[in-house]
């Protein structure tokens, strides 16, 4: 009798224990899927609040930092559709964003380069031994300009926002002056080009 | 009584504060005393050029337009030499038609000490007048190389500048329009 209730008793406690077993393992899924749902929420509300601020220009990040953000976005892979919806549009948005910053980077190289050929010429001009290797050069510096007679502004001063600029004259005439005078005493401030690439109007400021 | 001083007051408040206004910086001044004196530099060289006797004649006629676009339309220079008391006074271009024409085979000219000897003044019309000092030494060779002839002058240019306006690319652009007026013989030496 004894020896059966000895049995009985190990019975119910080897099944008890696999029961609580299996509970506590349950419960330890349910409470890591839970965390991943939440987790994933979250995702899911900081992509689209992160994407809605890059599209209504809300923020202060760099293309560089939104082009970021997006990538971390799309590594996350949430598969929401709202979000999807968002990533395309910002997508074509940055893609825009882009294109304009590398067009500005290229006007502006080719501004610094138009800006260093022209001062190169100008002191070749005031350098030249001979006014025939002078008036080559500046027969080769006009090829630049729309015409002759494009206007040549310089800047003898600059004070509260404030330009004094000397009688205007023509790029000719200027080049000439360089030849003459056999000094440059000036340098390029501003360049403005017409639809042919063509320069038509050029500021220069007192060195 | 009251009402005439009244009025005579406001009338002058108005008035210093337009002269005010039309008072130049220093930064300013600065900027078109040097502007002006650069002009006359300038000159020096174009002188040079026109009396060298190297210079193509295509490139002389065009230094002379440049030269010409420097001074008043009236504007005289005056020619002094040693072994005459007579300055005459010649208007631009003919000035430097005549130093290209000079009997000499080759010209140095030579300007020095360019400088202020009255700064420049606002007039009531608005314009800053002034005169420019500068020394020019003058030396003529013969064909063997020999100096035939040498002075040096001391001449006064009287200098006038005034703002004004002009439109380029659809904008208006405020210059500093600076004019050379008479150019007088003040002493000849044989310096």
């Amino acid at each position: 009798m004894k020896s059966k209730i000895t049995t009985i008793m190990m019975v119910l406690l080897a099944a008890f224990i696999t029961l609580g077993g299996t509970t506590s393992c349950k419960s330890k899924k349910r409470l890591a899927r839970e965390a991943a749902e939440a987790e994933y929420k979250s995702k899911v509300e900081q992509a689209v609040k992160d994407l809605n601020a890059i599209l209504d220009d809300e923020t202060l990040w760099t293309l560089e930092e939104k082009e970021a953000r997006v990538k971390t976005i799309k590594d996350w892979n949430l598969q929401n559709a709202e979000v999807d919806d968002l990533l395309f549009q910002v997508e074509k948005k940055l893609a825009r964003e882009r294109a304009q910053k590398e067009e500005e980077e290229r006007n502006k190289q080719e501004a610094q380069s138009a800006n260093a050929t022209l001062e190169r010429n100008f002191a070749s001009i005031a350098r030249s031994g001979s006014v025939s290797q002078a008036n080559r050069t500046i027969n080769e510096t006009l090829g630049l300009f729309e015409s002759p007679n494009v206007p040549v502004l310089i800047i003898i001063n600059q004070s509260a926002g404030f330009n004094d600029y000397d009688r205007p004259t023509t790029i000719e005439k200027y080049l000439n002056y360089l030849k003459d005078q056999k000094i440059s005493p000036n340098k390029v401030h501003e360049i403005k080009y017409n639809a042919n690439g063509k320069i038509n109007e050029l500021e220069l400021i007192k060195k | 009584m009251k009402k005439i001083i009244a009025t005579l007051v406001i009338a002058l408040c108005v008035v210093g504060s337009a002269m005010a206004q039309d008072e130049l910086s220093y930064e300013r001044k600065q900027a078109i005393d040097s502007l002006a004196l650069e002009k006359v530099r300038d000159l020096s060289k174009y002188i040079k050029i026109v009396g060298s006797k190297e210079t193509p004649f295509s490139e002389a006629n065009r230094v002379i337009d440049r030269a010409e676009e420097l001074f008043m339309s009236d504007a005289e220079i005056g020619v002094s030499s040693l072994g005459s008391n007579q300055i005459t006074y010649y208007r631009v271009r003919k000035y430097f038609e005549h130093l290209m024409r000079l009997n000499y085979d080759r010209v140095e000219i030579e300007w020095y000490n360019i400088e202020y000897v009255s700064d420049l003044q606002r007039q009531p019309d608005g314009t800053y007048v002034g005169v420019i000092t500068i020394f020019q030494t003058f030396r003529g060779y013969d064909k063997e190389g020999n100096l035939t002839y040498k002075d040096t002058t001391k001449k006064d240019i009287t200098v006038y500048v005034k703002r004004k306006e002009t439109q380029i690319g659809g904008r208006t652009i405020g210059f500093w329009d600076v004019l050379l007026g008479d150019m007088r013989v003040k002493e000849t030496t044989n310096r």
